[in-house]
């Protein structure tokens, strides 16, 4: 099945990237939506698009799609520019071999499952021995065969979502394009897709392009991600960089499960203190009076342990996470989020005491930008 | 697109920029809309129009020619408007805010009217009243007797009754439609506060549907001052002028510029009543509490004035709707207006001629001209049908999908400027442009192209708005992901928008059939003897005094949209059958 579904591709220029996006700007009536974004990707990539609510990611990804043309920059597939903002140069979707999976699905509901996968085949020329070959493969590969007659309003939710995605790659796209696919399904269908669709992005060889802003789907999805925040892109890289090596205090609090805790301090002598409580040598802060530093979940714990740095808490919740809790407490205005063993519960407002068991290796100025060392 | 962009790269970027497709729209619009109107404009700044502009504002004829028309088409325009807005609110009150009995049938008794065309209900009151004023024959009542008098046989009393009877409904329809968003928590809280029931219909509802009972009354006034029909049949053969009968006079004896000058000074008395009627809605617009989620409206105890009121409604609904049609069906089989219900005959229908009824007219179906009368107004409904809904698509295609663009805006304005032109002169404004030959254009006077476009132009805003109703409805989502297979604009147009949209296509056809079907004022400047139009037949049996076939001209339309719709309503429910 796999090696059908890649069987007519013609190879791929592996010393292009499959899609790079150069200094592209979106404007709508001079109120910037996306600003100089600058992402490049590999053949075969999956890149997830991942930031809060209006960042732009949509408008990113329909600037991919050819829905939407550029105020300025460029976006080349596979080394060819199908779009440019400057000369208005815009090849249409079919010209630029890209599929796109709409969030609401966008089915047809006056065609049938079998029909909605065909009419884009039709739309390109396929003939019609193809055609029929091609639905056959895309439905068994998708699992939806007993739907084929049925129409979009006789199917659920996550059946349409399967016969979106099968009409998407029936055409064999090079660059696969999804805005939040999974966001109208419940938890555990959630899940159950995210591996799914890996399986169809590995096996149609596409490069995808997903759209989400869920940052665990991101994390588990991706070979790249790029976080996305104000139109701008925070942070590009493979996720395992961006989770250990975050460049602005935005990243470091957006991903991670739990997300990092960012403890902003002063100086005071050679140490960099919180309320009082030193926690790490000075010298971290590159010379500056102030600073965040970044400690994930499990580098703090709930308890007094020797020679850590120790401050009082009051607890505010937890949760069971792996055998372990993770606890949520509130230092002055500050929430922090913590690690203890066990099942671990206290009344609301209750003092506790955390320690810190590391030195911080990740130092942001008061900007938010990682200090270099 | 590319090999543009490389070799042209502004054309490209002008084809692409969010303004192209609204910009073409609009000019095509223009060209349907304006320009007709700049060039009667130009035919009246000619020596002859000069002369003409002069003999109708400023010559011992203007009186005759303007004023008095003038005077009367504003009386007729008040008196329509607030007998509408008093029927039309007192029934939406009924019907919506009380307990009356059978809501369901008064509703729809009270939007009956509107499908009856004036000219029908016109030819049923002189089939009724009609005296011996003029000569010919009498209506039942004066042949059984009774002294009708003039006043109420002729003249501008008969035309206002005539009008008002049909435009009611409208006004009904759309003050219901305002009174039911009154919600009842807003009627409950006023009742906690201890208001009695008069102070809180004139302190509450009122205030709150006055915009709707200010539009209705827009739409009853611009409708009643551009009717051609009623004051054509039953005012003007006692010389009761309206601007509408008066430009049909001046173009019909061959003062072509007159009555251009006439349909010139009725747009502006229109555009300057809309204008200032819009202005004063606008200022209200702030008391519209629309809340848009279920309202639950509070109904009134009418007590013991249920029945009594209920018997009242439906005597208006029986007057307007029912009785007109059996008035013309009696009229049309009776031997003489004087016994409508015995010794029926078809000679009127299919009498020989020659005979002693009817000074030895044949029945209508002996009219060689009847058959092609019929044959071109179906082909005419379904032309201008098709016309005015791929027009009315194509603009609310535009409007919804292209909304940022500052013509768009421009573009939705300007479509529903023909709803305030009046017919006979946007037909007169068709004459000026089409009716010498124009560049590469051949002189379309009298053809049956020339009354499609007028026709398309005059009904357009019809389509646009239940093409914008039906398209509002698919999501861009939708056309997008069509977009995205690189299906051309026609190829999506025609394989996803259309299929998806084509019930509320189908509706809005059909009210543009029946409109144009029935049509006389329009049609009346346009028609010529190579289109035979049904209404025009009619109207001329009726000039000719010939009121029993005029009559039953006026069931046979009336039929063929009956017939139209119920085709329409089978066909609706064959296509679409993935909608659950
Ligand atoms: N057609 C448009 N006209 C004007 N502004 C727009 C348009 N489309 C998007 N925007 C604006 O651009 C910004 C980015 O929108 P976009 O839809 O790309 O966000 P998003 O990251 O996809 O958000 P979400 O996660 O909520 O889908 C928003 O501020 C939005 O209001
Ligand atoms: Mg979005």
């Amino acid at each position: 099945m796999e090696e059908m579904m890649t069987a007519e591709r013609p190879a791929v220029d592996t010393s292009e990237p499959a899609l790079a996006i150069r200094n592209l700007h979106k404007r709508f009536d001079d109120v910037p939506a996306v600003t100089d974004v600058n992402i490049s990707v590999p053949p075969g990539a999956f890149l997830v698009l991942v930031g809060p609510s209006g960042c732009g990611k949509s408008t990113l990804l329909r600037m991919l799609a050819g829905l939407e043309p550029p105020s300025d920059g460029e976006i080349a597939f596979g080394g060819k520019v199908v779009s440019n903002g400057r000369s208005g140069v815009i090849h249409n979707a079919a010209s630029r071999d890209a599929g796109m999976v709409f969030q609401s699905y966008a089915l047809w509901p006056h065609k049938t499952v079998e029909g909605n996968i065909d009419w884009p085949l039709k739309v390109a020329g396929w003939k019609r021995e193809d055609r029929a070959r091609r639905i056959d493969e895309v439905l068994a590969f998708l699992d939806i065969s007993a739907l084929r007659q049925r129409y979009p309003a006789e199917i659920s939710g996550g059946q349409q979502q399967r016969v979106a995605i099968a009409r998407t790659i029936a055409p064999q796209p090079r660059i696969l394009l999804l805005d939040e696919p999974l966001s109208n399904l419940d938890a555990k269908l959630r899940v159950d897709m995210r591996s799914e669709l890996i399986r169809i992005h590995r096996a149609t060889n596409a490069t995808s392009v997903y759209v989400t802003h869920d940052q665990v789907e991101a994390m588990t999805m991706a070979t790249h991600v790029a976080v996305m925040r104000a139109g701008r892109v925070e942070q590009f890289g493979a996720p395992d960089e961006l989770l250990l090596q975050p460049q602005t205090t935005f990243v470091a609090t957006f991903l991670g499960t739990p997300a990092g805790n960012v403890i902003p301090v002063e100086r005071a002598g050679d140490q960099l203190c919180h309320a009082g409580v030193p926690l790490a040598p000075a010298a971290l802060a590159g010379g500056r009076s102030s600073a965040q530093l970044l400690y994930r979940a499990q580098d703090i714990t709930i308890g007094r342990r020797e020679g850590c740095p120790v401050m009082p808490a009051s607890y505010t919740e937890s949760s069971p996470i792996a055998g372990q809790s993770m606890v949520t407490c509130m230092v002055g205005d500050l929430r922090l989020t913590a690690m203890a063993d066990g099942f671990f519960r206290a009344a609301s407002g209750a003092p506790v005491e955390i320690s810190f068991l590391r030195t911080p290796d990740i130092v942001f100025d008061d900007d938010g930008n990682r200090i270099a060392r | 697109m590319t090999a543009l962009a490389l070799r042209a790269p502004w054309l490209a970027r002008a084809v692409q920029s969010r303004d192209f497709v609204p910009l073409v729209v609009l000019t095509f619009t223009a060209l349907l809309v304006i320009a007709p109107l700049l060039m009667i404009l130009l035919a009246t700044l000619t020596p002859e129009g000069r002369a003409a502009w002069e003999a109708v504002t400023n010559s011992p004829l203007s009186r005759n020619l303007w004023w008095r028309p003038l005077g009367n088409t504003v009386v007729l325009g008040i008196g329509v408007t607030l007998g509408s807005v008093l029927l039309g609110g007192f029934l939406a009150w009924l019907v919506v805010l009380t307990d009356v009995p059978m809501r369901r049938f008064l509703a729809v008794m009270s939007i009956l009217p509107f499908m009856t065309p004036s000219f029908a209900s016109a030819l049923a009151w002189s089939t009724l009243f009609r005296n011996e004023r003029i000569g010919g024959q009498a209506g039942y009542f004066a042949s059984n007797g009774m002294s009708i008098p003039d006043w109420l046989a002729w003249g501008i009393v008969p035309v206002m009754i005539v009008l008002i009877a049909q435009f009611y409904s409208l006004a009904y329809t759309l003050i219901a439609a305002s009174l039911s968003s009154v919600s009842g928590d807003l009627v409950e809280s006023a009742e906690m506060a201890g208001a009695k029931r008069g102070r809180i219909l004139f302190g509450i509802v009122l205030p709150i549907v006055t915009p709707a009972l200010i539009s209705g009354g827009m739409l009853a006034f611009a409708g009643a001052v551009s009717n051609f029909a009623a004051p054509a049949l039953l005012g003007a053969p006692v010389r009761m002028q309206t601007l509408s009968t008066r430009i049909y006079g001046m173009v019909q004896t061959g003062n072509i510029e007159r009555g251009y000058v006439l349909a010139l000074l009725l747009m502006m008395a229109a555009a300057a009543l809309l204008y200032f009627s819009d202005r004063f809605v606008s200022g209200r617009r702030a008391f519209v509490t629309v809340t848009g989620k279920g309202t639950r409206t509070k109904r009134f105890a009418l007590g013991v004035w249920r029945w009594p009121l209920f018997v009242l409604a439906t005597a208006i609904g029986f007057a307007t709707t029912i009785i007109p049609v059996i008035v013309l069906f009696a009229s049309s089989m009776a031997p003489r207006p004087g016994v409508l219900f015995s010794n029926w005959t078809l000679h009127y229908w299919i009498g020989p001629a020659g005979s002693a009824i009817a000074e030895g007219q044949a029945g209508i179906f002996r009219n060689p001209q009847l058959i092609d009368g019929i044959l071109t107004t179906i082909r005419l409904g379904l032309t201008v049908a098709l016309c005015a809904m791929v027009v009315g698509l194509l603009i609310a295609y535009t409007i919804v999908r292209y909304k940022a663009s500052p013509y768009t805006r421009i573009l939705s304005q300007l479509s529903f400027v023909p709803l305030f032109i009046p017919s006979i002169a946007m037909a007169a404004a068709y004459i000026a442009m089409y009716g010498t030959s124009l560049g590469p254009i051949p002189a379309l006077y009298g053809t049956f192209t020339l009354i499609v476009l007028a026709a398309t132009a005059n009904l357009m805003p019809y389509a646009v708005q239940s093409g914008r109703g039906v398209l509002s409805q698919i999501s861009s989502d939708i056309e997008e992901s069509a977009r995205m297979t690189g299906a051309s604009a026609l190829r999506r147009m025609w394989e996803i928008i259309v299929p998806l949209a084509i019930r509320g296509i189908m509706a809005g056809g059909i009210l543009v059939f029946i409109k144009i079907v029935r049509d006389l004022s329009l049609v009346v400047l346009l028609f010529s003897a190579s289109t035979p139009l049904l209404s025009m037949i009619a109207f001329q049996y009726a000039s000719l005094g010939f009121m029993q076939f005029a009559n039953a001209i006026t069931l046979l339309i009336l039929v063929i949209c009956l017939l139209a719709s119920f085709l329409a309503y089978l066909l609706q429910n064959k296509v679409q059958k993935w909608k659950k």
